[in-house]
């Protein structure tokens, strides 16, 4: 390895996302061009130090071990699995252990539509000098893209919480891209309201050319609660589920703080 | 004492970086929490924030019907406004940094709002 490719190296870790959270989950991104087993080799990607990560989706939660871009073995899962290679530090010599591996990752989260990851810190797994496999051999051995390009945010966002949403209307430079749901009352709103509040608001929040997510609890007659999410060109009128919120709101730091 | 009780929010939440009880019949901020040294202006544009997203005399800022929580996220600040559940004019202004643990935050927010809009 040449000095540039240490030092780029050394940025990427530093750049990575390493903290440790130990709130509830913050959703990780699914859909139709993101599987979640993608999803997790991204998160195993995406972690230098040694932390648990701990997926959870529908109940289904399992502890993996990551460290240093690789992952090192799945800890263990909940309810109980019945796989060999629940505990086993995985490796490049193991094949038949790597494929099953991937199985029970597929079986476990193959459908799900949401997940969720937590990083905590690290569970006592294996020996210290036994280091797992990268989350790019794994994509490798997998069969498993994780490389298409990441979507614009106001996607990302709008895509991570659409089981969030009872309701969506998506512009971008005044065209319509997305709806959701029964949506005629998200357009009135587009039509008639959302105008004169970006002027006021505009007002009272100097200086925010940003990115915004304006939440207003229970704002609608059913009681559902209403968000306009700005960003660039785009403008989302989303009616949402109230008990979402903190999910919305942790999911809407991690993609434009 | 309503400052103590705003002092006790701030300190639970590290994210938390100012806490002010107000009167939106008024527009007026009446206490900040004692760590607060926002300056006039921009206490009064909170409280005019607070007006325009809670809505004022049953006008609503979106949708239906005024709420009684609200909040404005930017990627550097997540500011929340809780409404009190029996005085519509008492409401709680809080600016917070953008990681800050936000439903526990506005759970803890409405509580401590609560007990000092009804005097306990």
């Amino acid at each position: 390895m040449n000095d540039l490719n240490a030092l780029a190296e050394k940025i990427s870790a530093l750049a990575a996302q390493d903290v440790v959270v130990s709130a509830d989950g913050r959703a990780m991104e699914i859909d139709d061009s993101v599987s979640p087993v993608a999803a997790i080799l991204r998160e195993v990607n995406d972690t230098i130090l040694e932390r648990t990560l701990v997926f959870t989706s529908n109940a289904i939660t399992v502890h993996a071990i990551a460290a240093g871009r690789r992952l090192r073995g799945i800890l263990r899962v909940t309810p109980e699995a019945d796989a060999e290679i629940v505990g086993q530090i995985l490796s490049r010599e193991e094949p038949e252990a790597v494929q099953s591996a991937h199985e029970l990752l597929e079986s476990l989260f193959g459908d799900a539509t949401g997940m969720t990851v937590q990083v905590l810190p690290a569970e006592p797994f294996g020996k210290g000098g036994e280091r797992g496999i990268s989350a790019h051999g794994l994509a490798e051995l997998w069969g498993v893209d994780t490389t298409q390009e990441p979507k614009p945010p106001m996607d990302q966002f709008l895509g991570v919480n659409a089981g969030s949403f009872k309701s969506l209307l998506h512009v971008r430079k005044g065209e319509i891209m997305k709806t959701s749901g029964d949506f005629a009352k998200l357009q009135n709103i587009w039509n008639t309201q959302v105008q004169a509040f970006r002027e006021a608001h505009s007002k009272v929040a100097k200086g925010e050319a940003g990115a915004q997510l304006i939440c207003l609890d229970s704002a609608f007659d059913d009681g559902t609660s209403a968000a306009m999410a700005l960003y660039e060109k785009d403008v989302a009128i989303i009616a949402y589920q109230s008990d979402h919120f903190g999910k919305m709101q942790s999911s809407w730091q991690r993609i434009f703080a | 004492m309503v400052v103590d009780e705003l002092d006790a929010l701030r300190d639970k939440y590290k994210g938390c970086d100012a806490l002010a009880f107000a009167d939106l019949s008024t527009k007026m901020i009446l206490v900040t929490d004692s760590g607060s040294n926002l300056r006039r202006e921009a206490l009064d544009a909170l409280c005019t924030e607070a007006a325009l997203l809670l809505g004022v005399n049953g006008e609503p800022a979106l949708a239906d019907r005024p709420s009684d929580l609200a909040s404005a996220a930017s990627p550097s600040q997540l500011r929340v406004f809780v409404r009190a559940a029996d005085e519509p004019n008492d409401v709680l202004c809080c600016i917070c940094g953008p990681k800050i643990d936000a439903a526990a935050f506005v759970a803890d927010a409405s509580e401590c709002l609560d007990r000092i809009s009804s005097g306990d």
